[in-house]
């Protein structure tokens, strides 16, 4: 059997799963304090009555890191930059950083070396300042790790107690300020996200649940949880990933949808192209801060069930409905104390919840204020509401189709797709999602377990891996981004390298992540893996060719375990 | 630990998207909006009573009108280094000619800023192309899928600017344009079709802007650009260069001032070899801005090559990236277009972070090369007494361009002609031109060019026809006389109209008789 939970802003929903159905469902208010009480109230809940050895595998979505970042349960970090020449680091607007001279060039070629007796001087006055993190980044600290690696060495020697992040290991893509941001994050999240995990597997241990145990990223991939605590960012925006791996496991195989999560205060939207949900094509945003945490593209818009309806003046002296973007409690038809949309789907018969003579009095008052029939006023706000959910929609598919391309062919590619589903999940969704369907002229699918789409969502997804592997026939070396390992091209069974093919290149970045796969515990999705881009360009010298330069990128994509029994289920 | 990251929680509640600063003044100005709102219908009722003092000769079609831009705060950028298209294998034009502009920009962070909005490439029209070009045989032939998408790169950004999402753009794009000239017979110093140019009659027929500056501040003479406008006093050209008797193509002397109803519209900078960042911001401030200031263009575009940096393979000048960023600065141009530029290692990364910058209005004062030191390159004596004397000669006439344009005109009777040999030094093409100006009262005149190209054994004859988009119903009727008559003519393999009035294009292929209308 397998369980899935999502810790989610207002509900922990929870399934059980078996033989590829649905066995068990439960959901729990989400107590923002105390999110592993939360947890373990919907694990228990959903697993009443089921031996714990029947349990093979288990999988957690959760708010955690979101959480300890908005509430500021963050720790103080010291950033030890290295930025070199380029933009004013000045500009930058990190907390806590102390920037140090030396410089690596874009081919990881020093051009700066670092200067030791600032660095010995640094490190004594983060000491000083009671620092105990520190995260140590340098720009194109990717493709030379070597300045990064000195600080540590000098960090450990004069500062033992002192936890150190490297940039290099925290992301091996371009972009210095998004790998600063991340670099600080996980260092500012790592010990209590650690104190997490140690709670959680203390709390399955007492109910003698031995299954292994993974945490949802991002990116729609499983982390075995020891395996997490390595990287805890990576669990940021679960939520989102959990629901659109939910409506992959509960729409048929390889059609094109949006998944439509409409809650009290917003909807989030997420794109699942062809059978794959949209990766994000740079790194998620966490508030203030752009990070390099893969995650799938997710839009937020500040409309739900319960947002405010309110009826203003245009300038032509027209009456119109307008919604949100503010929240106004619960709807009036449950108790609320201004009129919503759950309240029009009452009145219209398309939900079952709430006091209907309620629904009917704020609705009379939008009515009378419009100067329209109950009815039509009704109609007006579902209408309204769809509308929004929409026209987001279709700012998400022009956004998708209007991303930069580097390439010719990536310029050719016609970027025309229209979505076929609206897949509704979530609590909030039923009475909107015909609405919503009809305007992207799509067809609306409400799947059955829909409310806790995002808890399969969580059960089922496997895990992903990526793998960026760089080589530099001109320096023999080649690095994986996401292991910060600069490694000899003689290491390798390449003959002579100035020959080198791009298959060669990418059969190099195929061992390389069966390797990886093995030491994440994943081997057994290795083969799942493709190479998502190839390139090679020469290095030329005047005018010869002085070695060459490959980029490959592979993945693991998101995806369901073979377990879940798939077919249509709407 | 009880310390919390108090700044990353007020940074969160924020909810801005950047990592580096000034967002809080973003946010004000957002504020600001409505007015803008109707700051853009002011500006439309002026710009519309303006346009009844213009003279007649208006283009036939309604244009669109331009956004007032005083809004806007971004600088649009089209990044195509287009990863997978060579001239050849080793050749300078190459795919790994960007690559280490696009790890370092990428690597700063450079699009993730506010002040920078990122826009995706499309493909230029065949009709584009047609309106600046005569391309021998055809538009594909000469025209191919990078260059397109180079030239629709331009486009992108100039409907950008005149709907007034951005206040300036960047299209740092490949392959470049500025030695390509009207006929297109094939490669001339790495460019098949002119970016700029096209870029220019886009914005004429589009959206009705007149007058127009380029400054093409490429090491090499932009050739082909001169070629393009020479005879049309609208367009400013104005080019520094090394001196074209120690660099290719060897032209863009003080001599060539333009057509004979354009003369001082085309000003042409020599530069001696090793000009430091000194002498050319020395050239800017003395030269090119007062120029500039009294010709008041609607539009200054910066034909921007980057090969007159100090380590650049193909010339020999010292300029440096920071040269680069304050050159751009003080030009302020509205639009920018990669042009040239070879030190794909030492000088591109660091120049295009430069350029970058300081058009967002960015601190650009940490770029620099690995091995720059300030004060390494001094101007000498002597090259400063070159650079003054240009200065003084080109000053001088620039302000007597009405008198030497009424003394030209009582050379000629109706017609204006010239001779020239041009060399396309990438495809080995020696091709031989007349040029013939219509002398017309009342607007710039129709151009014809006949040309003869002689490439291995073949040789090529063409006859093209162009009606300016400003040109009087006169000339139109006439240079539209031209091309029919040629149609019959056995001397010529390709006959070619451009009405840029008419917004027109034809080819017709003598010996298979058949007409393609763009
Ligand atoms: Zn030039
Ligand atoms: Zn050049
Ligand atoms: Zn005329």
């Amino acid at each position: 059997m397998l369980i899935g939970i999502d810790v989610g802003g207002t509900t922990t929903d929870a399934v059980l799963i078996q033989n590829g159905e649905v066995y068990s469902t439960a959901k729990v208010p989400t107590d923002a304090g105390n999110l592993l009480k939360s947890l373990i109230g919907a694990l228990d809940e959903v697993s009443r009555g089921v031996p714990p050895e029947n349990f093979k595998r288990v999988v957690f979505s959760t708010t955690v890191i979101t959480n300890l970042i908005a509430e500021g349960k963050t720790d103080r970090v010291a950033l030890l930059l290295i930025p070199g020449p380029g933009v004013n680091p000045a500009s930058y607007v990190f907390p806590d950083s102390f920037y140090l001279k030396g410089a690596m060039d874009y081919r990881g070629r020093e051009i700066q070396p670092l200067d030791e007796a600032e660095v010995r001087e640094t490190v004594n006055r983060i000491r000083e300042q009671g620092f105990s993190r520190a995260a140590v980044v340098s720009k194109f600290g990717q493709r030379n790790p070597s300045h990064e690696l000195r600080v540590e060495e000098i960090l450990r020697e004069m500062y033992p107690g002192c936890k150190v992040e490297l940039g290099h290991k925290v992301s091996g893509k371009l972009n210095f300020p998004r790998r600063v941001a991340t670099s600080m994050l996980a260092s500012a999240t790592g010990e209590r996200y650690q104190g997490f995990v140690a709670e959680i597997k203390k709390a399955l241990e007492e109910r003698k649940i031995r299954a292994p145990v993974y945490i949802l990223k991002a990116d729609g991939g499983t982390l075995p949880i020891e395996k997490s605590v390595e990287f805890p960012v990576e669990t940021i925006f679960s939520g989102p990933a959990a629901s659109t791996i939910g409506a992959l496991a509960l729409t048929p195989e390889g059609q094109t949808s949006v998944v439509v999560d409409i809650g009290g205060t917003t909807t989030d939207l997420a794109l699942i192209l062809s059978g794959k949900p949209l990766i994000a094509s740079k790194g998620a945003r966490l508030g203030n801060f752009l990070t390099h945490v893969r995650a799938f593209a997710v839009r937020s818009i500040a409309v739900g069930g319960d947002s405010i309806v309110r009826v203003r003046e245009t300038g032509d002296g027209l009456r119109k409905v307008t919604i949100g973007p503010e929240r106004a409690g619960p709807a009036y038809c449950m108790g609320g104390e201004k009129p919503t949309p759950t309240d029009a789907l009452r009145v219209l018969g398309l939900v079952e919840v709430g006091d209907p003579e309620r629904a009917k009095d704020a609705i009379t008052a939008v009515a009378s204020s419009l100067g329209k029939p109950k009815t039509e006023a009704a109609s007006l706000i579902v209408d309204a509401t769809a509308e929004m959910i929409a026209q987001a929609v279709r700012e998400m598919f022009l956004e998708w189709e209007q991303e930069p391309a580097y390439r010719i062919w990536e310029v050719l590619q016609e970027k025309k797709v229209r979505p076929e589903n609206v897949v509704g999940v979530g609590g909030g969704a039923k009475g909107l999602i015909a609405g919503v369907a009809e305007k992207l002229n799509a067809k609306p699918v409400i799947p059955d377990h829909s409310e806790v789409g995002n808890a399969i969502g969580a059960a089922v997804a496997r895990p992903t891996l990526t793998l960026n592997l760089r080589i530099d026939t001109q320096q023999k070396v080649y690095s994986v981004a996401e292991e910060g390992e600069i490694v000899s091209l003689n290491s390798t069974d390449i003959g002579n390298f100035n020959r080198m093919r791009s298959e060669e290149a990418e059969s190099l970045a195929t061992k390389l992540l069966r390797e990886r796969a093995k030491r994440f515990g994943v081997s057994k999705y290795a083969d799942e893996a493709e190479v998502v881009s190839s390139e090679v360009f020469n290095v030329v010298e005047g005018w010869f060719t002085a070695g060459r330069l490959f980029d490959v990128s592979m993945q693991i994509p998101a995806g369901l375990i073979p377990e879940w029994d798939r077919r249509e289920k709407a | 630990m009880k310390l919390g990251l108090g700044k990353i929680k007020d940074a969160l509640k924020g909810g801005s998207e950047k990592n580096t600063g000034a967002e809080k003044k973003e946010l004000n100005e957002e504020e600001i909006e409505p007015h803008r709102v109707e700051e853009v219908i002011v500006k439309t009722k002026t710009s519309e009573q303006k346009s009844e003092d213009e003279p007649e000769n208006e283009p036939e079609k309604k244009h669109m009108i331009p956004v007032n831009r005083s809004g806007a705060r971004r600088t649009g950028l089209i990044f195509f280094p287009a990863f997978d298209w060579a001239i050849s294998p080793t050749h300078p034009e190459r795919e790994e000619r960007l690559l280490y502009t696009r790890d370092q920009i990428f690597e700063e962070g450079l699009m993730d800023l506010p002040q920078i909005a990122e826009y995706k490439p499309r493909l230029a029209d065949f009709k584009d192309i047609a309106r600046v070009h005569f391309c021998v045989p055809d538009i594909k032939a000469q025209a191919t899928t990078p260059h397109l998408i180079a030239a629709g790169s331009c486009l992108v950004l100039a409907d950008a600017l005149m709907r007034g999402e951005v206040k300036n753009a960047f299209a740092l794009i490949r392959p470049p344009g500025h030695h390509s000239m009207t006929v297109a017979h094939g490669n001339r110093g790495f460019c098949n079709i002119n970016n700029e140019a096209i870029l220019v009659e886009y914005l004429r027929k589009k959206y009705g802007i007149r007058r127009i500056a380029i400054v093409d501040t490429d090491v090499h003479h932009g050739d082909g650009t001169q070629e393009i406008f020479y005879n049309d006093p609208d367009v400013l050209f104005i080019s520094f260069h090394q001196d074209g008797r120690t660099l290719y193509p060897g032209s863009g002397f003080m001599n060539e001032l333009g057509g004979p109803k354009a003369l001082g519209r085309t000003i042409n900078i020599p530069l001696p070899p090793g000009t430091p960042d000194e002498g050319i911001l020395y050239v800017l401030d003395a030269l090119v801005m007062p120029i500039l200031k009294d010709f008041r263009p609607e539009l200054v575009l910066n034909s921007a090559g980057q090969d007159n940096h100090y380590t650049d393979p193909l010339a020999n000048m010292r300029f440096s990236a920071q040269g680069y960023a304050k050159l751009n600065e003080k030009l302020a141009p509205d639009m920018a277009v990669l042009e040239g530029g070879y030190a794909i290692q030492s000088a591109l990364p660091y120049v295009n972070t430069g350029i970058i910058l300081a058009m967002a209005g960015l601190d650009y004062s940490c770029v620099k090369e690995p091995d720059f030191k300030p004060g390494m390159f001094v101007q000498a004596a002597r090259d400063r007494q070159i650079l003054e004397g240009v200065v003084s000669t080109q000053l001088e006439n620039w302000n007597n361009r009405d008198s030497l344009v009424e003394a030209e005109i009582a050379k000629h009777g109706d017609f204006y002609r010239r001779k020239k040999q041009i060399f396309y030094d990438t495809d080995m093409i020696q091709e031989l031109q007349e040029e013939t100006v219509r002398m017309c009262p009342d607007c710039q005149g129709y151009v014809t060019i006949d040309s003869r190209a002689h490439r291995s054994i073949n040789d090529t004859r063409i006859f093209g026809v162009s009606v300016p988009i400003y040109a009087c119903n006169r000339c139109q009727e006439e240079a539209r006389e031209e091309y029919k008559k040629r149609l019959n003519s056995p001397v010529y393999e390709y006959v070619y109209l451009q009405d840029k009035k008419a917004d027109e294009y034809r080819a017709y292929n003598i010996r298979t008789k058949q007409e393609t209308v763009y």
